[in-house]
């Protein structure tokens, strides 16, 4: 008995011994990555990798749910300048939004959402890892204000789309994945801090060389930054970044207001900031954009989505040739000599918009669009100087600003759109706003000015629509994000 | 038969084909030569009785190699005249040891037979050890070699079918080479459910290629008692197989099997003529308002397609086997060759093993030794998708037109065609699989053992399209080759040290031990189109233009650490105590979850050793055991907690716009991803009744899966583009599994009969998503999906519409809840809510791929050297989904069941009128049909020569048989075959056009020198 405890003993301890010993010098040879691929832990070690990352940030500005179908829906459709369009039926999810009758399970709705945020994530990955690269500091501080102009820029049309949404500013581990919404106030601070981060330490656009071109400015971030001043009422702030944007002497209106739209108008004099992109053979570089709005039928350029409002079309002025650089009508002869047949369903007065129309199909198909998304062009800078100088009191350097953009818009024609020159501060407004709609029509601004403007009501009423205030300012939180949440995020009010 | 043997790269078989005939053809030889020798007789009388005097009937004596036998009287007494006063008796009695004793000219000979204590030494393969089957606590159940070779496939798993209780074995393809899905005690999880093998020590995930005539045993491991030991890889079951052996101080014994049989498909499906094909197509057209296309009275009988593809299929092995062994070496080396081809032409296989096991006894206290296999197979594929083709087509086609050239039978392909342009596919896998190992005895009680095992495979395939041109839809523009290669290489090493002590009335053994393995596999495959010639000397990539190359590379590896400890201990032979416990590391595991605890616990009593049980003759064994433990499932995918980085997402840059490469993180992965948990309970019974006459064993068990990995919905704003996996979901399934054996021998007359029965209940409890279901089962048309996974019912059972009948007119329609519009001749289907509409909401539990009872039975006989035996086994309570009676893209042949369709009203109130897709063919329980079987899986008849010598050449054995082999099947379900088998967790039992299971009848030879 004695024997068998002592080996027992001796058992114990030698295979426990050896069992330690064995396990603890395991842990590399437990290490396994995948292979062919780069992983979390071997990515962010290069100047190329953090080039690479933000790059990718910009590549997602061509996906479906950043500036394509849902895109258009919030934008446009929602507000009196465009209806559905398409067939009656088709995407419905859209007429409900045209109509305010969406619900918390709009297609729209999540779509953005979801859009938005895998955006937000991958700027997050830069702003998060990039500063712990071994690298070229002027190259990484470049890099670091390119993502953070561009998570300002998602996150402004988060809170534009649905007001108060979580801050998530950096990668999320599981444990916090719970999380609640930040007021609407702190959102626009924390764009405010990335977008003056981003003018602070990007160039400007005549610094970049020209294989750069399409990247983040320092004036894309000032101008937004005039634009979200704008939204927040911020008439000073708006006013004087807009004015250092024009100061700058880096932008100048395109002569030809149809050519910003077209080929040759890509990253043309007045462009701001646009999102670049190129049809090739092989694909990768084109989004579906021009597609989901182009023309149904004949020629068969698209799905013929975001059609002009008649609305829209009363609102030029006699003789505004933006009003042709706006909308295609059904049996209109093209440049091209086509002669536009719509898809019978949508109506003999079918419209279309033309400043998402392409002249060309692209190499692949229309679902492979080379043109550039505009995101912010110089007359939005002008107008929203004009916009703060009036309500700050200075009609006349309004006027100056206003009469530019008309000017243009004229091309030439002295017989049409005089010049503006009411000083009084209500009328001017109107007359503002009335140029913001029209020379910014169909490009995606007018549902979140009429909403900053605070007559959304009174415009759809006179359209028959009901916008119920305190709900339609923004859109409803995806359902599926409020079960998820298991009640830390709360839905907007009137959507439950 | 275009045979592989003889086409194919200018290669030489592996074995030419009459050497494969050659043994059948010796051996037949032999007998016919073959005359019984007579001598002087004797006749010799006793009396048998027990070590306590008593007398015992029904002993059985036999003249040892002959058939000659008697039994004892009722009184113990014998008489038996023999060949030879110089003969030797054999005295056998069940529950007693057998004696052989020669006579050496006596006439009067009285024996005792001593009360048999072998059967309680009889030995059980546990994980790293054998056991005493008296003292083992686990569910373990095991097929010894004779069981395993009997049937004609080179796939061992077939073997567990219907034969081991709780283990349901289906083979999804009846398809040369093609392997079977086994499910131990339901269904675990929601990913991967197969079960975990072990071949002499080494751990894999597949037996395919096991020679079945090589398998000494097999056991199968069932409760957490048995697996636990097996820890993360333990929850699906553990299957064990051991190889034969050779034996020190052995003479070498020579054996020699060898079958040859020919396969048929044994039903066919029932499709119309071409006429009834014409009648049918036009009232189609009537039925969606076209005009009818055919001529009715054009067409008689056309063509049976099946009859195109299928054929009688020879299937043919052989297997050449020495074992012995000197005073410190011995040997057990085979050559096995096996040669099938398939019912279904054009599909081959051919496999030939060689395996040589040794050990080397060093000193008393060293021996070393390895069991390594080699096994190279060839096969060649059918036309992919050619049995589904064959029963689209239409009958109203020949397959050429008078010039030779093939029929356009759009919109279904040719089938004649694809035989012919679609069959140059050649998959050659080579490997080796085996162990090294080495044991030192040292302090009188302990072992240690190192164990190296491997598992090198490479796998080469090859396939080449000609150019053709049959129609638009059936055409191939440029030739193509394309060439793949894989390699997998998997190392394990394991040293344990065991400790074996008894003393007193106790009996007590240690095992502790470290383990590591490390898996790696590697693919390389590339494609080129337009090569200049068809000839086999272009099948190589560089043949092709280089500008149409594609290429694919990547990898996989994973790797292991464990720590494992066992205790047995026996007090008194009656009280059993087993504890386990292992400790695994896995690269598979998250960073924060590298490690798992896997521990069990199992107590026995052996109730039959208590002094109450000593005063009967009735019970002749009795245990209850009860076990307890923790397993896990560590079948996840190997990076499923890294995080990878995506590629190509590219930016747009520059005046002249170039794309810039971008990449970065766009789906999450989860750290703390872990192995799936298994809790088992297990409660069981052994026993013996009448001297082991019956013996049987009855489980209870409870298993319950948590943390099963599930996609589960995170918050958008954390802005991955995935949902990351995590351990969430819970199944539970409980059962009943039973075994019983009864054997006796009357005589000269033998016989036995076994049953194993299982139930099984399967219930998921949580799938860390609410009440929201996962959907599975995509048949193929609009996205529907015929699976349906929930909480509170079984993985993965069917849900859909529930019929009512068919609309007899329009005022009936008008009438009853519609999903709209139907019309007269549709499919009635239940309002389930009752709310006068019918949609999605009204879809109900149709049945479930799982069965209730899975059962088996065999029944053998001997006598004089004859021996028959049958076995059986079915499935009770699954159902099947026959998806290719759904899927209808277009108008496909139709099965006769059509002929009995709704046609005007009163015509038919189950058959629809006939449609293509629309309101008929959404999933409801048209397709849906019971799966239920019995098939009698195996016949043999065998007749057995004692000590045969021909022309001075001594077979100590020599055994022919008769073999019939799913010979014929009991079932209402209408394909090929009721076992369906494959497919994801979440969506199986769909009947795609399943390759069809053969019958197979063969004749087989064993000779033993």
């Amino acid at each position: 008995m004695k024997t068998l405890i002592k080996n027992s003993f001796w058992a114990l301890i030698f295979s426990t011994s050896v069992g330690m010993l064995m396990l603890s010098c395991a842990e590399d040879y437990l290490e396994k990555s995948p292979k062919a691929v780069l992983t979390q832990d071997s990515f962010f070690q290069t100047a190329e990798h953090a080039e690479q990352a933000v790059n990718a940030i910009y590549s997602h500005l061509r996906s479906f749910n950043v500036h394509v179908f849902s895109y258009i829906g919030v934008t446009d459709i929602a507000s009196d300048d465009a209806e559905k369009g398409s067939v009656p039926g088709d995407a419905a999810f859209l007429e409900d939004i045209n109509n305010f009758t969406h619900d918390a399970n709009n297609t729209a709705s999540a779509g953005i959402w979801g859009g938005y945020y895998q955006g937000v994530f991958r700027a997050n990955q830069v702003i998060e890892n990039v500063p712990n690269i071994d690298m070229d500091a002027s190259l990484r501080d470049r890099l670091l204000g390119e993502a953070r102009f561009l998570r300002a820029y998602f996150y402004f049309f988060l809170v534009r789309t649905y007001g108060d949404v979580p801050i998530i500013e950096r990668p999320l581990n599981p444990e916090e994945y719970q999380q609640t919404r930040n007021p609407t106030e702190e959102v626009y601070n924390f764009i405010i801090a990335d977008l003056e981060f981003a003018m602070d330490n990007l160039p400007s656009k005549s610094e970049y060389d020209a294989e750069d071109l399409g990247r983040a400015t320092s004036g894309a971030a000032q101008g937004f930054l005039a634009k979200v001043n704008l939204f927040q009422d911020d008439y000073q702030g708006a006013y004087d970044n807009a004015v250092a944007v024009i100061n700058s002497n880096e932008y100048a209106l395109y002569p030809d207001y149809l050519g910003i739209f077209r080929q040759e108008g890509e990253h043309s004099s007045e462009s701001l900031f646009e999102v670049s992109a190129v049809a090739l053979e092989q694909g990768g570089g084109g989004h579906q954009f021009n597609q989901v709005q182009g023309i149904r039928g004949d020629p068969n350029n698209g799905w013929g989505f975001n059609s002009p409002s008649d609305d829209l079309e009363a609102a030029y002025e006699e003789g505004d040739p933006r009003k042709d650089a706006t909308i295609i009508y059904n049996g209109e002869t093209l440049p091209s000599g086509e002669v536009v047949e719509a898809d019978p369903n949508m109506g003999a007065d079918a419209k279309f918009n033309r400043k998402a129309h392409l002249p060309q199909m692209p190499s692949i198909g229309f679902q492979n669009s080379g043109a550039n998304i505009r995101i912010l062009r110089y007359a939005d800078i002008l107008l929203i100087a004009a916009e703060a100088a009036n309500e700050l009191g200075n009609p006349d350097v309004a006027l100056d600003y206003l009469n530019l953009v008309r000017e243009r818009a004229r091309q030439g024609n002295p017989e049409i759109l005089p010049n503006v020159t009411v000083t009084n501060q209500n009328e001017l407004r109107t007359a503002i706003w009335h140029e913001r709609r029209v020379e910014l029509a169909m490009e995606q601004q007018r549902y979140f000015d009429l909403v900053r403007q605070g007559r959304a009501q009174e415009v759809f009423s006179e359209l028959g629509i009901t916008w119920v205030p305190g709900k339609h300012e923004v859109f409803p939180l995806p359902q599926s994000e409020i079960d998820i949440s298991g009640g830390t995020l709360e839905q907007n009010p009137g959507y439950n | 038969m275009r045979s592989i043997l003889r086409k194919g790269r200018g290669e030489l078989s592996v074995v030419p084909r009459y050497l494969i005939r050659l043994p059948l053809f010796l051996i037949a030889v032999l007998l016919v030569f073959s005359l019984p020798s007579h001598a002087q007789q004797t006749t010799v009388t006793g009396t048998v009785t027990d070590p306590d005097g008593e007398t015992i009937p029904g002993v059985n004596i036999l003249e040892s190699g002959t058939d000659n036998g008697t039994v004892t009287d009722l009184d113990g007494v014998y008489s038996l005249t023999t060949a030879s006063p110089e003969a030797i008796l054999v005295f056998s009695f069940v529950g007693f040891e057998s004696q052989e004793i020669p006579l050496e000219g006596r006439t009067t000979l009285d024996v005792i037979l001593g009360e048999d204590t072998q059967s309680l030494d009889e030995v059980v393969v546990v994980g790293y050890g054998i056991q005493r089957k008296s003292d083992v606590t686990g569910s373990i159940s095991a097929i010894k070699s004779e069981e395993i070779s009997r049937l004609p496939t080179p796939n061992v798993t077939q073997s567990l079918q219907g034969r081991v209780s709780g283990v349901q074995v289906t083979s999804g393809s009846g398809a040369p080479g093609s392997g079977t899905t086994i499910r131990i005690r339901g269904v675990g999880t929601l990913n991967n459910a197969n079960p975990l093998f072990v071949v002499d020590g080494m751990l894999l995930d597949d037996i395919d290629f096991i020679n079945p005539n090589d398998v000494e045993s097999i056991e199968v491991l069932k409760d957490a008692s048995a697996t636990a030991i097996y820890g993360s890889r333990g929850a699906n079951g553990v299957i064990i197989v051991t190889t034969k052996q050779g034996t020190f101080d052995k003479e070498m014994t020579i054996n020699v099997d060898a079958y040859t049989g020919v396969q048929n498909v044994a039903n066919r499906i029932d499709l119309v003529n071409a006429r009834q094909f014409a009648q049918l197509a036009n009232e189609l057209n009537q039925n969606v308002g076209i005009e009818p296309d055919y001529d009715v009275n054009e067409f008689g009988e056309g063509t049976d397609w099946q009859d195109l593809i299928f054929h009688s299929a020879p299937i043919s092995n052989v297997n050449i086997g020495a074992q012995g062994g000197s005073a410190n070496t011995n040997y057990n080396f085979s050559v096995n060759y096996f040669n099938q081809a398939g019912v279904v032409k054009e599909s081959e296989f051919e496999r030939l093993t060689v395996r040589l096991n040794n050990q080397y006894q060093a000193s008393d206290a060293v021996n070393f030794g390895h069991n390594l296999s080699f096994i190279y197979f060839k096969r060649q594929d059918e036309p992919s998708g050619i049995v589904g083709t064959a029963y689209r087509t239409y009958p109203t086609f020949d397959p050429r037109n008078e010039d030779g050239s093939y029929i356009d039978t759009s919109p279904v392909g040719n089938p004649a065609a694809q035989l012919e342009y679609n069959i140059n596919n050649d998959h050659n896998s080579y490997r080796a699989v085996g162990n090294f190992f080495g044991e030192v005895n040292f302090l009188e009680n302990f072992t240690f053992r190192s164990n190296l095992g491997f598992d090198y495979a490479f796998l080469d395939n090859k396939s080449f399209t000609p150019e053709y041109y049959v129609s638009p839809t059936q055409q191939n523009v440029n030739n193509s080759i394309n060439v793949s290669n894989n390699r997998t290489q998997n190392w394990l090493w394991e040293n344990t040290v065991n400790y074996e002590q008894e003393w007193d009335r106790h009996r007590l053994t240690l095992l502790g031990g470290y383990t590591s393995q490390n898996f790696y596999y590697e693919e390389l495959s590339g494609e080129r189109l337009s090569l200049p010639g068809e000839d086999p000397a272009l099948w190589y990539l560089n043949a092709g233009e280089e500008t149409s190359q594609t290429n694919n590379n990547l990898a996989r590896d994973w790797s292991m650490t464990s720590i494992l400890f066992r205790v047995n201990y026996t007090f008194n032979e009656k009280y059993l105590l087993t504890a386990t416990y292992r400790r695994d590391g896995s690269s598979r595991f998250g960073s924060e979850r590298r490690y798992g605890d896997f521990p069990s616990i199992a107590l026995g009593w052996r109730l039959i050793e208590e002094g109450f049980m000593q005063d009967q003759n009735t019970v002749s064994n009795l245990k209850i055991r009860g076990s307890y433990g923790v397993i896990g499932n560590d079948k996840i995918d190997e990076y499923e907690g890294i995080p990878i980085v995506t590629g190509n997402e590219n930016a747009v840059f520059g005046a002249n716009e170039s794309l810039i490469y971008g990449a970065t993180i766009t789906e999450l992965a989860n750290p703390f991803i872990q192995w799936e948990e298994t809790v088992t309970s297990n409660i069981g019974f052994e026993f013996g009744l009448l001297e082991e006459r019956l013996t049987g064993e009855l489980d209870y068990y409870y298993r319950r899966t948590n943390d099963i990995l599930v996609e589960v919905p995170i918050p958008a704003y954390v802005g991955s583009a995935n949902n990351p996996v995590i351990n969430a979901a819970s199944v539970e399934n409980t059962g009943l599994d039973l075994s019983l054996n009864w054997r006796d021998q009357k005589g000269n007359f033998g016989y036995n009969v076994g049953i194993v029965g299982s139930t099984v209940n399967n219930k998921v409890l949580d799938l860390g998503r609410g009440e929201e279901a996962i959907i599975g089962g995509a048949v193929g048309i609009s996205n529907l999906f015929g699976s349906r996974t929930i909480v509170g019912e079984s993985i993965g059972h069917y849900y859909g519409y529930k019929t009512l009948g068919v609309f007899q007119n329009q005022s009936q329609i008008d009438n009853s809840p519609t999903r709209g519009p139907e019309e007269p001749g549709d499919l009635i289907f239940q309002d389930t809510d009752g709310n006068g509409t019918v949609n999605s909401n009204d879809r109900v539990i149709l049945g479930s791929p799982i069965p209730d009872y899975i059962f088996g039975f065999n029944v053998g006989f001997n006598f004089r050297g004859i021996d028959l035996r049958a076995d059986f086994n079915g499935t009770y309570g699954n159902e099947i989904y026959n998806a290719k009676r759904q899927v209808r893209f277009n108008t496909y042949n139709f099965e006769t069941v059509f002929l009995d369709r709704w046609t005007g009203e009163g015509t038919s109130d189950s058959e629809p009128r006939v449609t293509n897709g629309g309101h008929n063919y959404e999933v409801s329980d048209r397709f849906i049909e019971d799966g239920s079987y019995l098939r009698l899986r195996n016949i043999q008849l065998g007749y057995s020569f004692s000590n045969l010598a021909i022309n001075n050449f001594e077979f100590s054995n020599l055994r022919l048989c008769l073999s019939g082999t799913n010979v014929f099947t009991l079932t209402d379900y209408s394909g090929y075959t009721p076992e369906i088998g494959g497919g994801n967790l979440l969506g199986t039992g769909y009947d795609n056009s399943v390759y069809p299971i053969a019958r197979t009848f063969n004749i087989g030879v064993t000779a033993n020198f």
